[in-house]
């Protein structure tokens, strides 16, 4: 039957990374944020994981530990600061599409320059029908070197050329967002792929940002239960009027939804099922609902607080909308789920017989 | 990506021949006639032959001293059997809605003792369990039905409703307060057998849907219970023992009505699934449209289902299970209200058509959202987990 616990080395790489969160990435997260990266020592840490190559296979580099790992990890370290981590984790979002990639040599390539932090890897999807003249936004530091596009069932890599140019966006600052044109990119590949590897590959991005976002609502979650239990309003905590915690509860339990389908996903592409791609855009969207639904509560229960910098609620609130744009936004998602839901089985009842 | 032993997919595999052979049908016949399946039905049978799946889900195919409510065994059979009847699923012989009071609150010696009367094969036997009562319902700290004791014996008196199956029981596990100034903590469980004087059956409930089992009434006029009937002996009621073992109890039922919407909700994926297959023209917007709305279905299903697993796994691991219990039970039911009327919004006027799955779905699926608590009890529940929300005095 299947099993929730984690394995016992898993358990202690969430631990070491409580232990970095808590003591170096929450005590500064807006300076980081300021700043446009989080600190030297963190990353020196983070590299030390290896944060990067946990979910990487070993024959590129990586340290094979599976994507579980990798959830784990990326939910733990979100909970205390998301915002550095696009830049931080190399190949990060990307690790999907460098594992499909046919050219096994310039992929071991690409995933080399991020594993020793010289360069950046970003991962957009362009609609074949309208194309796209640049990059909406990617990690700026280390600098942006390499751009995985996917177009349709078209797999594409760019390298810089030109200076990628600094981008105010919503969120993730730490990251140092960046933008470039792909008139100032080089075209090293492109890769005419099955419809399921191309899921794949954007699936594997989109599990990157529903751990993240699970790291973010729970945080937001917790920070809304303390200051709404402390708050006193009309009598009585925030908390304790009833509307409000009705929706916390529901908050509450859309994030442990969340991460249950998150875990469950990462489980799947552990195991190599055929699936695992259609499970990890659905466990994205529940992720992404309750990204939402957390952070929005959050700020709603906070009041002109969550509105403020003096809290965290309103970083998580930018936090998880940017989530829910990234590799093609939810319309992409909520498409690539229907192409295939015909042909998913049922893990329960393959082979089924209606009547 | 969900990982089953062999002699659970076996139990899964047989339980859908069943619902392809019986359980779908006698849910359509219930319907129908608004009455449940009658207890000597063909089915229930086949249930409890040498072998059947009412063997296997108290554990009596693992050897000697095994007896016991198998959770996951229960879990999924009621998933499966759901997809094809869920009252029907709700009316398998067996421990029933008992079962979880076996499990978490009987003595080895008393669950080898009720549970034993489900090895014998010559007839189809019940279990049943009472909490409800006209004056109490999701509020359990409120149940009125009292137990004296008087020698050896406990004497109880009081009224219960909404029981699933008491009419057919060979025993029923009724709740009962020896003091209800204590609240929750003067909760006993007794074990109130078939033929004890002063137990009457007092009606059938008449209802919109789920009619594949019965949901009955009784009255309990001095009904004398062996003191060996006390669910758990006397010992396990010390401090707030009574209110665990319910609560213990609900943390079980509550996420097996998620398992049972799980089916049904799979049930009318899958209606609208054939008909958009059939009937959708390939490559149009309205097909696209349908397929996206499918897959949002199957989003909560999977996402509903790996909260009730969890719920379960906790609990059979021994964990605390309280909060996920709720969470699986808050978060189902509107998902899989939604999974139908989706369905029935594909299937356009077809669906309400009474020859048709799906208009008896629409009517059975309501009941998850009140059945152990309310959505809104849910929320109640979690938020005195969570943060300590305050009871009323």
């Amino acid at each position: 039957m299947r099993d929730f616990t984690l394995a016992p080395e898993i358990e202690e790489l969430q631990a070491a990374a409580e232990r970095l969160a808590r003591t170096e990435l929450e005590p500064n997260v807006r300076d980081a944020e300021a700043a446009g990266r989080w600190p030297d020592a963190v990353l020196d840490v983070l590299d030390g994981f290896p944060l990067g190559g946990l979910d990487l296979p070993e024959e590129l580099g990586g340290v094979g530990a599976g994507a579980m790992a990798k959830v784990v990890t990326l939910e733990t370290l979100a909970h205390a600061d998301a915002s550095g981590l696009a830049g931080a984790d190399r190949p990060g979002p990307t690790v999907g599409a460098v594992m499909a990639c046919p050219d096994r040599e310039l992929a071991a390539q690409v995933a080399a320059s991020g594993l020793d932090r010289s360069a950046g890897a970003a991962i957009t999807v362009v609609d074949p029908e309208h194309g796209a003249h640049e990059l909406p936004w990617g990690p700026g530091r280390p600098p942006l070197r390499w751009i995985w596009v996917t177009e349709g069932d078209t797999l594409r890599l760019h390298e810089v050329a030109g200076t990628p140019a600094p981008l105010q966006v919503l969120a993730f600052q730490a990251s140092a967002p960046v933008t470039i044109a792909y008139a100032d990119t080089v075209m090293r590949g492109s890769w005419a792929l099955g419809p399921r590897t191309s899921l794949d590959v954007r699936s594997r991005a989109r599990l990157w940002g529903a751990a993240v976002a699970v790291g973010i609502a729970q945080a937001a979650l917790e920070e809304t239960i303390e200051y709404a239990t402390d708050r006193i309003v009309f009598g009585k905590p925030v908390a304790h009027h009833q509307g409000n915690a009705f929706d916390l509860a529901a908050a509450a339990a859309g994030v442990h939804g969340a991460r249950l389908v998150v875990r469950d996903a990462a489980a799947a592409y552990d195991r190599n099922e055929p699936d695992a791609g259609f499970w990890a855009t659905q466990a994205w969207l529940e992720a992404m609902d309750a990204a939402f639904t957390a952070t929005n509560t959050g700020i709603q229960l906070l009041g002109g607080h969550g509105f403020i910098a003096d809290h965290l609620a309103e970083k998580r609130f930018r936090e998880a909308r940017m989530l829910a744009l990234q590799v093609g936004g939810r319309d992409c998602a909520d498409a690539d789920v229907a192409t295939f839901v015909l042909e998913i089985e049922d893990p329960l009842t393959a082979g089924r017989e209606l009547s | 990506m969900i990982e089953l032993d062999r002699r659970t997919r076996e139990m899964i595999e047989e339980v859908r021949e069943l619902g392809r052979l019986h359980i779908r049908q006698m849910g359509l016949d219930a319907d129908a006639s608004a009455m449940p399946p009658p207890v000597d039905h063909e089915f229930y049978y086949i249930c409890a032959r040498q072998d059947g799946l009412v063997s296997r889900m108290v554990g009596a195919d693992e050897g000697a001293g095994a007896l016991d409510w198998k959770p996951f065994r229960n879990f999924l059979v009621g998933e499966e059997a759901a997809y094809w009847d869920r009252g029907v699923a709700l009316s398998l012989p067996g421990p029933g809605l008992g079962g979880p009071a076996m499990r978490s609150t009987a003595t080895p010696e008393q669950r080898q003792r009720f549970l034993e009367v489900f090895t014998d094969h010559s007839k189809p036997r019940w279990g049943a369990m009472a909490m409800t009562e006209p004056g109490a319902g999701s509020d359990v700290a409120r149940i009125a039905t009292r137990a004296r004791k008087d020698g050896d014996e406990w004497v109880l008196n009081g009224q219960k409703m909404f029981c699933s199956n008491s009419a057919r029981a060979e025993w029923v596990v009724v709740w009962a307060t020896v003091d209800p100034t204590l609240g929750r903590e003067g909760h006993r469980a007794f074990v109130v057998e078939r033929g004890m004087p002063g137990f009457e059956i007092l009606k059938i409930e008449h209802k919109m849907g789920s009619r594949g089992y019965e949901t009955a009434s009784f009255t309990l006029d001095d009904v004398r219970v062996p003191a060996e009937n006390l669910l758990g002996g006397e010992e396990f009621y010390q401090s707030r023992a009574g209110f665990k073992a319910s609560m213990a109890t609900f943390n079980m039922t509550r996420p097996l009505h998620t398992a049972h919407g799980v089916g049904m909700g799979r049930a009318a994926h899958d209606f609208a699934l054939d008909f958009v297959k059939a009937e959708y023209p390939k490559h149009s917007r309205r097909r696209q449209l349908a397929m996206e709305r499918l897959a949002r279905i199957r989003r909560g299903l999977h996402t509903a289902r790996l909260m009730y697993l969890n719920a379960v796994w906790l609990a059979k691991n021994g964990k605390s299970n309280a909060l996920e219990a709720s969470y699986a039970k808050m978060y189902s039911p509107p998902v899989i209200l939604e999974s139908v009327k989706a369905a029935l919004e594909i299937l356009g006027e077809a669906g309400v058509r009474n020859d048709k799955m799906l208009e008896k779905l629409y009517r059975d699926v309501k009941i998850l959202d009140i059945g152990e608590g309310t959505q809104q009890v849910q929320r109640v529940v979690i938020a005195r987990q969570l943060f300590d929300f305050p009871r009323d005095k």
